[in-house]
């Protein structure tokens, strides 16, 4: 493995670890609404 | 032609209920299904007095009339709808003599329906060994209803039950509580605009989402449309409607049944007595804490050393075995590292789950909710509140979607507020490795001074916890009712295969959830530690050796040097000493300061970040704990971690609000970024705040 392909492979890592860590915290998923009668938390309560 | 009267066996699953038609039926039942549904029908006839026939229908259980099951639907659909052959003529509603107070809501709801409805109180011939007794003239008058006290497994109360079920024309239809009395305007509009149909069969059209189609929905089907509340307010009203008709239950029953446990005679109510005793009770849930995180510590130390030294080796072997270069360096000194960091406390975190698995299994954990729920409510929170509290222990995030059964908004809001307190499945590395650093690794009458730190930690989340919910109820100006309804299971000896699973799951999600982060971080860390701007770094070499020139040092010492200024020139190095003065008050170096900052994602990386740290530039086989022991105070002189650094540093992590998903869920649930951003600066003043005292004053 020569110094270029360890490069690469390094900030291909670096690039991989950031692009998750975007995903993760700062990446905004759109959520299905929630209709009104689908099972709610509270229901199998009483 | 002999008579035949329709009548509807209903109640909560595991009643009796089949006992009860069984009972009532004998042999003359058959089973078949509803129409279109896989749901089990099951129907029989039973001879009454004057040559009256009961065709009797066994409903399928259900909690209350809000389906939430094909199984309910059922119910509901039967008793809305006149029009259908097996429309009762009376409902036989079968409770429970242990949990009547649940089993009413159902009855209470039957009730308002207008149906003419009897009240079956199942299993009397336990009321001798559970210590309870019945005043069923009040309860008649309170519920307007007549009661038979049956019990089927001793065969008594059917005959009175065929009586009472032959003179259903004596009963009254009218309903014991006024449920329209949560919102009184919306139901009288309700009321004017259909003056001609029942009240509460109204409200459940409108609130119910179940498949009304054998009902006369044509005749109420423009009530569908009745504009005047939103399908959230809606949901409110019917949470309101749960409370006002457990206060009338709650209400109801303080004359009408007494539970004395002094004369219960039953295994399970004698240990009841014992484990939620007042006092016994809180003692009995301190010492088998204590005895848990003895057993984390004495378990476990086998098998963390054995992976510590593992990674040591492997990160070694790496680096030896693979072509030297930046992918190899980032594999040896940041991957493996950061991985070892986490991997390690596996047998710690199982040993937590397995503990509280088994007490969940056992039923114990329900006694501890019960137990606790007395001293909540001193603190404004609810019984419903001990169960985010507990698994919260686990982990905060779903702690804080657990308050979403918390009725009551002012108490959900506290529960949120304060849930972060308590100690987290995150928080468990950096207490165990801090707390192996600086504890002395002794015992007094058999108990580790680390297990108690450990635990004192715990009860010091607890107390914050509940500190901070106090202070909250003063001054949060929010008005609300709220109640709280436990069941109490039976004491049985936990599943192995059940425990197997959750013990699993739980450290598979801990590893997983918090590895991917540990890992991505672990490489920005290495190359933030390994690139640097100016000379200071790119000239490391030549600056230490024209420094070091008159001292005769080995190749191996010099490197060290070398590797030194790197890192501390390195891009991690300035940010670390930028925020060095807010921290070395608190008997922190720069090093640390950066595992506080890339901590603030999630607490656990704090370990895998000063893992990685301490690893950059390092050739030695050496374990993570090794490593943060031999790191020096660069200004007091002595090791870095020593007590007084060391109890400030968990003193931090107990209090500071370290995790962002946490944080974003809180805005979620609390639908504003209000509640999250004071939840972060008051949790992250009173932690620095705290940990300040405690390294000012031990030092």
């Amino acid at each position: 493995m020569n110094d270029t392909i360890q490069t690469i492979l390094a900030f291909g890592a670096l690039a991989l670890a950031l692009l998750f860590l975007i995903r993760k915290f700062f990446w905004k998923k759109s959520k299905k609404k929630r209709a009104f009668g689908d099972a709610h938390d509270c229901d199998n309560c009483h | 032609m002999s008579k035949q009267i329709n009548v509807a066996l209903i109640g909560n699953p595991n009643t009796g209920k089949t006992s009860v038609f069984n009972a009532l039926t004998g042999l003359n039942q058959k089973v078949g299904n509803y129409p279109g549904i896989t749901v089990e029908k099951k129907e029989g006839i039973c001879k009454l007095s004057r040559g009256v026939k009961a065709h009797i229908i066994d409903l399928p259980g259900t909690y209350s009339l809000n389906a939430s099951s094909l199984d309910e639907n059922v119910v509901i659909e039967l008793l809305l709808n006149k029009n259908d052959k097996d429309f009762p003529d009376v409902a036989v509603v079968v409770s429970d003599v242990e949990n009547l107070k649940r089993n009413l809501l159902l009855f209470t709801q039957i009730k308002d329906l207008e149906i003419p409805a009897i009240l079956v109180i199942n299993m009397a011939d336990r009321m001798r060994y559970k210590g309870i007794s019945l005043d069923i003239p009040h309860l008649e008058e309170q519920l307007n209803t007549k009661i038979a006290l049956v019990s089927t497994r001793k065969n008594y109360g059917i005959a009175e039950l065929k009586e009472l079920i032959s003179n259903y024309r004596e009963l009254s239809t009218a309903p014991c509580m006024h449920a329209s009395e949560i919102d009184k305007d919306y139901f009288d509009s309700l009321r004017k605009a259909f003056p001609d149909q029942l009240l509460y069969k109204l409200w459940l059209v409108i609130t119910q989402d179940v498949n009304f189609g054998k009902t006369d929905r044509n005749e109420i089907e423009p009530v569908a449309d009745f504009k005047t509340k939103s399908k959230s307010d809606l949901k409110r009203l019917q949470q309101k409607e749960t409370i006002k008709r457990y206060q009338f239950i709650n209400e109801t029953l303080k004359k009408g049944q007494i539970i004395d446990l002094s004369t219960a005679k039953d295994l399970r109510i004698k240990l009841d007595r014992i484990l939620t005793h007042k006092v016994w009770g809180y003692v009995i849930f301190f010492l088998i804490l204590l005895t848990i995180f003895q057993a984390i510590y004495d378990w476990s130390s086998v098998p963390m050393d054995f992976i510590d030294s593992t990674f040591a080796s492997l990160s070694e072997w790496t680096k030896n075995v693979l072509p030297a270069g930046t992918f190899t360096n980032l594999l040896s000194e940041g991957i493996i590292p950061g991985l070892g960091g986490i991997v390690i406390f596996i047998p710690q975190i199982a040993f937590l789950f397995l503990f509280i698995s088994v007490l969940e299994e056992t039923g114990y954990m329900s006694r501890v909710v019960f137990l606790m729920d007395r001293g909540m409510r001193r603190f404004g929170l609810s019984g419903k509140s001990v169960v985010p509290l507990i698994s919260g222990t686990a982990c905060a995030i779903p702690a804080i979607m657990a308050t979403r059964n918390i009725e009551s908004w002012k108490e959900r809001l506290i529960t949120i507020l304060v849930t972060p307190f308590t100690t987290c499945s995150a928080r468990l590395p950096v207490y165990l490795i801090i707390i192996s650093l600086v504890i002395p690794d002794k015992r007094f009458f058999g108990l580790g001074y680390q297990a108690m730190t450990l635990m004192l930690l715990y009860l010091i989340g607890f107390g914050a916890a509940l500190g901070s919910a106090m202070i909250l109820n003063k001054i949060l100006k929010i008005k609300s009712k709220t109640f709280f309804v436990v069941e109490m299971p039976n004491y049985k000896l936990p599943l192995p295969k059940n425990v197997a699973l959750t013990v699993i799951e739980k450290t598979k999600a801990f590893v997983f959830g918090a590895g991917k982060i540990i890992l991505a971080i672990s490489i920005i860390l290495w190359f933030l530690a390994s690139y640097g701007p100016g000379d200071d770094f790119n000239k490391a070499e030549e600056i230490i050796t024209a420094e070091y020139a008159n001292q005769n040092l080995t190749d191996d010492e010099l490197q060290q040097h070398v590797a030194s200024q790197k890192l501390e020139h390195s891009f991690l190095g300035i940010t670390g000493h930028a925020i060095e003065p807010a921290i070395r008050p608190l008997g922190y170096d720069w090093k640390i300061g950066i595992a506080l900052v890339s901590s603030f994602a999630a607490r656990e990386v704090f370990v895998g970040t000063l893992a990685t740290i301490y690893s950059v530039g390092s050739d030695d086989e050496e374990t993570i704990k090794n490593r943060m022991a031999g790191e020096v105070n660069p200004i007091l002189g002595g090791p870095l971690f020593n007590f007084a650094s060391g109890i400030s540093l968990l003193l931090f992590y107990a209090f500071a609000m370290q995790c962002m998903s946490t944080l974003a869920i809180v805005q979620r649930e609390t639908n504003s970024w209000k509640w999250p951003i004071l939840q972060l600066v008051i949790m992250s003043t009173f932690a620095y705040i705290i940990a300040l005292i405690a390294f000012q004053v031990l030092k």
